[in-house]
């Protein structure tokens, strides 16, 4: 009988393809890869039809978490620092150059004016903390702050668009008294910040 | 030219004694590399979120003083109120707000085809710019309109805008209610392609009717 051979094989395959693939793919997610700073509330916005998407550049956005509270925030560094001079001088507070420099690189602040000064000179742990604690930034007419921050901002950047990113549990009043604020401000065109229907919930960062 | 001469010195030394080359692969193994790249490609596509937020505009009036004869007069018959209260209720009526003869309140809520839709009354009355819209998403079809997004969005825009008999809505939310429940229901307004619509606040005798309703 003759013997049959069986051709023998080398067990190892080229992978090469494969492996340029990934790294494309590496690449691709890599520089297409946005990292935001921390943002202090989580945010679970209501959803809509609408389809119109955020810019990506340019928003003044107001953030109303669940309990009322409301956080401001501003892309850019430059211009963050310049609306934070702007504030200080309101207020008669001086920063120093670190104290700026770390305004600019966070995401939404929600501190009035008298404690941030503690907060900018606070370690990434205690603003955490204090994030926790503040009550946001004040919008009753006795001492609207939020009114000079948005003041400042339309002053720095008056191109920028405002939006509004409210919780779906925020309260009615707290939210009227955010637009008519914006209102005082001549800014009667704002974005409402929301998902669209049915994409389900938009992951946050989880403090 | 020093290159040159170093060759040279090479080449002689090779003469006396023969020095062999150590064979060595050109593989090099490349699996630490390749698992690196995995990892960083998990890694971003676990952290990569895709879908951008969608905004919804909305224009406020400008915020100056108004006497009474400036104030826009809309005619009763096509205003319809929609009061937002607690619990996602929804009470709406039609016509003026007017404490000595408190007009017929309805109670809807926000389900799509429920017996008590808010959509469903939304459709009905605004049904003459609602069938209007229709028709141009119909001539879109029959490719009487070009079908392109900003040119449906400009005649869509174009028969709202010159249907002066559609539904007015005045949006009223209470204290009581949620900011889902604002963006619910301007939300409607868009699917129900109600053109001409206002957020404004409650009045004292309209409180008195969301009380009244609830009971």
């Amino acid at each position: 009988m003759p013997k049959i051979k069986i051709a023998k094989k080398s067990p190892s395959l080229d992978m090469t393809p494969m492996v340029d693939l990934a790294f494309l793919l590496v690449t691709f997610f890599m520089l297409t890869t946005k990292f935001r700073p921390d943002e202090p509330v989580i945010v679970d916005q209501p959803s809509s039809i609408s389809d119109i998407p955020l810019p990506d550049k340019g928003v003044i956005m107001i953030t109303v978490d669940k309990n009322g509270r409301v956080f401001f925030n501003v892309e850019g560094q430059q211009i963050r620092i310049d609306i934070l001079n702007k504030m200080a001088e309101r207020f008669n507070l001086t920063f120093d150059d670190k104290e700026k420099k770390r305004f600019a690189v966070l995401a939404s602040v929600g501190m009035p004016m008298s404690d941030m000064k503690a907060y900018l000179d606070a370690s990434d742990n205690d603003r955490k903390k204090m994030n926790l604690e503040t009550k946001g930034i004040p919008i009753d007419s006795t001492n609207n702050e939020l009114n000079f921050w948005i003041n400042a901002a339309r002053n720095v950047a008056p191109r920028f668009s405002l939006a509004i990113r409210g919780d779906r549990d925020a309260d009615i009043p707290s939210i009227k008294r955010v637009i008519s604020i914006l209102q005082d401000n001549k800014a009667n065109r704002f974005a409402l910040i929301t998902n669209l229907e049915g994409a389900g919930v938009v992951e946050e960062p989880k403090n | 030219m020093a290159q040159v001469q170093e060759q040279e010195g090479g080449q002689e030394k090779g003469k006396h004694k023969k020095v062999r080359a150590k064979r060595s692969s050109t593989h090099i193994d490349m699996t630490p590399m390749v698992d690196l790249g995995f990892l960083l490609l998990t890694f971003f596509i676990l952290t990569t979120t895709f879908s951008k937020p969608k905004t919804m505009d909305i224009t406020m009036p400008v915020k100056d003083k108004v006497t009474e004869e400036e104030k826009t007069k809309v005619p009763a018959s096509q205003t319809m109120s929609v009061l937002l209260t607690a619990d996602d209720k929804i009470v709406w009526y039609m016509g003026e707000d007017d404490p000595t003869k408190p007009p017929e309140t309805h109670v809807a809520d926000f389900s799509q085809d429920g017996p008590a839709s808010i959509r469903k009354v939304l459709l009905e009355k605004n049904k003459l710019v609602f069938d209007k819209v229709k028709q141009v998403e119909d001539s879109v079809r029959n490719g009487l309109i070009p079908d392109k997004e900003d040119e449906i969005k400009r005649h869509k825009a174009q028969v709202k805008a010159a249907e002066k008999k559609g539904l007015i809505v005045l949006i009223k939310p209470d204290d009581s209610s949620k900011y889902k429940n604002l963006v619910d229901i301007l939300d409607e307004m868009l699917v129900c392609n109600v053109a001409r619509y206002a957020i404004v606040d409650l009045s004292d005798s309209e409180k008195e009717l969301i009380k009244n309703s609830q009971q």
